[in-house]
Formats: C-alpha cells, structure tokens, sequence
C-alpha cells in the first residue's frame, strides 16, 4: 500500500525513486502504467489522468517490468515485434523498429536466437527493448539491473542514460543508490509507502545533519559506550545494529580520535572503522534508521 | 485485431513446441493406428477377404449352371475376392487344386438342375484344399446360398402355380394361367440374381463402422480435450511469468488479451483436428464420411467448445500444477465416460446417460453418424450442446478471470 506519495517529473527529465525491497515503488509504479487501481488522488501523464484514459496515457509509457516478461522460446526479434503490435504498430513498422531496438541494445547478432537460450544480461536487455518499440515518451524502469552481471549492468545504466539524453523521460526505481545517483536528476526516496525525502541529489545531502557517516565495528556493543557517543558534541545521530555503530559526525577527524580512543580505553576491540562521506545511503539511514538494502 | 495477434504468438509457441507436438499431433495417430488394428478383430473391421481362385467343371449346358457361373461366381460384386477358372474335368480340377493353380474347385453335375421342378437339386461337388480352409468356407458359403436359394424359389413358385391353376379367375378364363405363370417366373428369377452374397461390415453399437474408423473419431475426441489444459496453462503461464501483467500495461483491454488467448487455443485445436483427420484419411485410410463439411463443422465447433473450456478452467485454478492434475486425471474421466476407450454401447444404460455431460461424447456420437451418413437435421442437437458449452465456459472464464 502507498499513501500521500506526490511527485512530478519534467520532460526529458530523469527521475529516480529509490527505497528498500518492498517500500512501494513497484506498487507505485503500477498505479502509473494503470496495472493497480488507486482509491485517491490523481495520475496525469503528458497531461492525460490514468483514470479516465488509460489507453491514451498507456500509449506514451514503456514499462520496463522488474521480471524479465518475455516469451522464452520466442526469438529475440519476435518478441519484439510482438510487443510493438501491442503497442500499436504494424507487422512493417515493427519489423523496422525491432532491428533498430536490437541494434541499440547491441543484441543485432542475436535477433533470430531464442531468449531462453540468453544469458540473465542479455535478457534484460531485450525487457529493456520490448519498452522501446513504440518510442514511448516516458520510459519506466522497475529494478532493470536486479541478478545480473556487472558487465551487462554497465550496458545497461548506459543504454538508460543515453535515452535520457536523447530526451526520454525516464523514471527510474531502485534500491541501488548508485545507480540512482548516476542516473537521476531528481530523487524521491521511499519507504513503508510514503514519499520520505524528494530532491536533487545535492539538496538531499544538504539535509543531512552531520554529513560524515563512522561506522565502527566492535566485538560487542555496551550502552555505556553508546551513551558516551550520543553526548559527544560533533554527534548529530548514532544508530547501532548487531555489533556495528554508524555515527553521524560534523568533525570527521576529531570524531575518529576521540570515539575510538574511547572504545579502547573501555576496553572493547575495534574491529573495523569506516568512514562514509554524505550520500544517500547514510540520508536513508539517518531518515529510517536501516540501511537501503535491509 | 490485437487478439489475432496475441492468438497468432500464442500458435506460433504451441506449434515449435515439440513436447506439445508429440503429445497433441503424434500421440492420437499412434494410438489411432494401435487400437484400430489392434481391435479389428473384436469390432468389426474392413479387412478384405482374401482372393480366391475357383475352378468350375460345368459338364453340359444346364441353363442354372450357366446362371450360377455368369450371375454369381463372375458378378461385380464377388469380382473383388473370387476369380473364375473354367476347367475341363473334375480330374483336371483336383491336379489343378493340387498344384495350387486353383484354391477351390466346384464341380456341376450333368442336369444340374433337371429336377428342380419337383424342388430337387442335385449335389454340387465341393473340391477343398485343406490349407486353404477360409477360401473353401467362401466358397462353400456361395454355393450353399446360392442352392438354398434356387430351390426355395422352386419350391414356392410350384406352390404359387398349384394355387393359382386351382383359383377361380384361373377356371373361369379370367386369368391367363400362361401369361401369370410366365410373369412370376420372371420376377423370381429377378429376386434370385438381386439376392446375391455380400460382404458386410460388423456393426459397433447401432451403427456400422469399422474399428480404425471408431478410434480415429475417438482419439480426435480425446486429444482435443487436452487443448483445455493447455490453454488454461498458457494464460496462467502468462500470468505467473508477468507478461500479463505486461500486456496490460500496453494499450490493450481486457477483453482483447483473453480474447486472443481463447482464440489461440482454437486455433491450435483446429490445426490438430485438420492434421489428425488428413492423416488418418490419407495414410490409415480412415473413412471420415461422405460429407465433408458436415465433418468439418464438427471439428470447428469442438474447438470452440474445448477453447471456450480452456478459459473456465484458467478462471476457477491459479496454478499451472493444478491444469495438469485436471489434464491428468478429468480428462481421462472425460475420455472413459465419453466412450474414448471404448465404445458407449458397452456401457450400463445409466453410463449411457452420464456420457452426456462430456463434450468428446456428443462429438464422438457426432462423427460416426457422419461416417454412417447422417443429415444436418441429426447434427443440430450435438452442435447446439457443444456451442452452448463453449459459449457459458468463455462467458464464464472471462468475466472471471483474475488479471493480477
């Protein structure tokens, strides 16, 4: 379930909603490509409400499912054109389209094997290309890159980012903040349903209280030791899990010092001391207390 | 014009599938081709009797021998299993039988017929070769039907004459005994040439069709009802995988997508049926009947019927498991109770009755009165069960169906 998520995303603008497993992007997601119905409030696409004209605002977007949604023992190519003639074109246009889409995801040499014979990149791939049949104005990507290899990942990222540029509209969902942060202007941060944070990737930072993040490893945790942090001056938030202690800090270096002579001198084993400069991650951590892929 | 599309990719898939292929194509021609000939014996069957040489020995011109030869041994329709060999002695005949040129001899005694008038025949000489027992049981059959015949004919035509040369008209000059006498020889010489042997079919049930016939129209009975497992599963699969999901997240109703799944479904169920009768006609020789179209409305309405199924089945089970429990086990009810494995006739009054419920039963029923020659008039009944089982199951299934 989601409540009270509001958002807008400009033309040609690439737009990422990030958040853990099961925080509601996808369910998000769905309400926009009209899959789950919403009781209240209200979706326009290029101006059109979801509600009352689903197939016009379906003819603009192209859904890139989180699963690889296409027939494995078609080809490539078949599957593309297929899902082009759902999209409306015809047997020609989607004939024409599919070489160039295979092209694009640099699958052209591949276009006559079957999908079930792809590797899990490759796959992804085609998922990505059976969305870019009908040159859809606002592309919408749920998890492309999840269970894949780095290298296809990269393929990937790129080939989003370069529709970007060429004027997509991308809406781009992931629990992969990097992928977010390299791909997106704009950044809605979700969690349990709501809209916890929306922004540039600078203005989200900006939010952070105490921008550096420690994290120290310890044998075990006291809350002695935790107390004795938390009345530091330069310590903004401590949130401790199983042995480990993220400390948000304004004085990075005087922090360091002072927390792990501490720590010593109680007599507790320093294991391993992090330090995290502000980024998304730590603004997640800081808003819910858990880490983006508990 | 998106559910063609979607029933086209959905053929497309069943057709390359070769798991599907063997089990949907293949299978119902082999157990086709097993059970026919396995059970031609026990139902009845169009097997050829086989080609017998008769040597005849006619020694004078007996006008009944010349009938016997030329009417019955050399008619049309012995022509297909007896060929007649004129031989000049019964010595010539038995060398002859000896030295397989002959596989029966009949030897036709001087004034074969002389005493008939009294209703007397004399013996014909029946030659056998004991390895060739059916051939002289054909033979034997012929001429003891043709004897048995001629002097029941000779009997009541002396009868028929006594009582009429006794009658009124007959003594009272009103009837000319001449003419009349010579009127009903004429036509029981007619009866006697029209009532020659024939080879008929043993009839299954109340109809008369050989056994491949029977199994052919079975097996295309039974293996059509698998289409509604199979359809059932592919929109489920496209439900589990999310291409369903995806499907409708492009501009397509709801309608459209089950539509086109119904409709992929018939398809395939066409293109089974349509391969499955060309291949029974032209390589088991299977006799569909004399009307084609009568044959293939049948075969469309069935698969309207199991495509229409497919979609009830698909609404009422969310997993793919539990099509194949249906396909494993219901259709083999289906299959039983139809009269699939063996034939309704067989079955208690009270079976009989059930079969009813059962779609392959009405299509079953449906193509052996076609192959016995039927009218449009006795199709009426079983396309209308079928098309209203077809039509409730797709109303049925796509209201039904849970899209999520």
């Amino acid at each position: 379930m989601v409540k009270r998520i509001t958002f807008s995303v400009q033309k040609g603008e690439s737009f990422g909603l990030l958040g853990p497993n099961g925080a509601g992007k996808s369910t998000t997601i769905s309400m926009i490509c009209g899959l789950l119905p919403f009781d209240a409030g209200e979706i326009e696409v290029a101006g059109k409400s979801v509600k009352k004209d689903p197939m016009s605002t379906k003819k603009k977007i192209g859904v890139v499912p989180q699963d690889i949604a296409l027939y494995p023992t078609m080809s490539a190519k078949d599957n593309l054109v297929f899902w082009g003639k759902m999209y409306g074109l015809t047997s020609a246009q989607a004939n024409k389209r599919a070489a160039e889409v295979l092209e694009y995801v640099g699958l052209k040499d591949r276009a006559k094997e079957k999908i079930e014979t792809f590797s899990g990149g490759m796959k992804r791939r085609i998922n990505i290309g059976a969305a870019l049949m009908h040159k859809p104005e606002l592309l919408i990507m749920d998890e492309p890159t999840v269970g894949i290899d780095p290298q296809s990942r990269n393929h990937i990222l790129e080939t989003v980012k370069k529709l970007n540029q060429e004027g997509m509209t991308v809406i781009y969902t992931s629990h992969y903040m990097e992928e977010v942060e390299y791909l997106c202007e704009r950044i809605g941060i979700v969690d349990h349903g709501q809209m916890i944070a929306l922004g540039t990737k600078q203005e989200l930072c900006n939010r952070l209280a105490g921008g550096t993040v420690i994290s120290l490893q310890l044998n075990e945790i006291e809350s002695e030791f935790i107390t004795f942090v938390k009345e530091l001056s330069f310590v903004e938030q401590v949130v401790s899990k199983d042995n480990t202690i993220e400390i948000f800090v304004t004085h990075t270096n005087l922090a360091i010092g002072e927390i792990v002579g501490k720590a010593v001198t109680s007599g507790l084993q320093v294991q391993a001391v992090h330090v995290q400069e502000p980024n998304l991650e730590s603004l997640f951590l800081q808003l819910t207390g858990r880490s983006l892929r508990d | 014009m998106k559910s063609f599309t979607i029933a086209w990719k959905d053929l497309h898939i069943r057709l390359k599938d070769r798991k599907g292929f063997l089990m949907m194509i293949l299978m119902p021609l082999i157990l086709t081709a097993i059970l026919g000939t396995a059970l031609s014996g026990v139902m009845g069957g169009e097997e050829k009797l086989p080609l017998t040489i008769v040597g005849v020995v006619v020694q004078d011109q007996d006008e009944l021998a010349t009938t016997f030869v030329d009417d019955v041994l050399k008619s049309k329709d012995m022509q297909e299993f007896i060929k007649v060999r004129t031989v000049p002695s019964e010595k010539k005949a038995k060398d002859w039988l000896k030295k397989e040129k002959i596989d029966a001899g009949v030897v036709i005694p001087v004034k074969w017929s002389g005493h008939l008038k009294d209703g007397q025949l004399k013996d014909l000489t029946l030659l056998t070769d004991p390895g060739k027992s059916l051939q002289a049981s054909i033979v034997e059959s012929i001429t003891t039907s043709f004897t048995d015949k001629v002097v029941t004919m000779a009997v009541s035509s002396k009868v028929v004459m006594e009582q009429l040369a006794s009658s009124t008209p007959v003594l009272t000059g009103k009837l000319d005994m001449r003419k009349a006498a010579a009127e009903i020889a004429g036509q029981l010489q007619e009866q006697m040439k029209a009532a020659t042997n024939s080879v008929s079919e043993t009839p299954i049930g109340k109809r008369s069709v050989s056994s491949s016939q029977y199994y052919a129209a079975a097996m295309a009975a039974m293996f059509l009802l698998y289409n509604i497992t199979t359809g059932a599963k592919s929109l489920l699969n496209e439900r589990a995988t999310e291409t369903l999901a995806r499907l409708l997240s492009t501009p397509t109703g709801r309608m459209q997508i089950v539509f086109g799944k119904f409709l992929g479904t018939f398809y395939f169920a066409v293109i089974q049926f349509t391969i499955f009768t060309l291949t029974t006609h032209f390589a088991f020789q299977v006799d569909w009947g004399k009307n084609l179209m009568q044959v293939a409305v049948i075969g469309l309405v069935y698969s309207f019927t199991v495509a229409g199924l497919s979609m009830l089945i698909a609404a009422l089970i969310r997993e793919e498991k539990t099509a194949d429990v249906i396909g494993g086990i219901g259709i083999q009810i289906f299959a039983i109770l139809g009269g699939s494995m063996l034939p309704l006739s067989v079955f208690p009054d009270l079976m009989q009755k059930a079969a009813n419920i059962t779609p392959n039963k009405w299509v079953l029923t449906s193509f052996i009165d076609i192959m016995s020659g039927t009218t449009w008039n006795t199709l009426l009944l079983p396309v209308t069960v079928l098309l209203t089982i077809g039509i409730i199951s797709l109303s049925i299934g796509t209201v039904k169906f849970k899209l999520r």
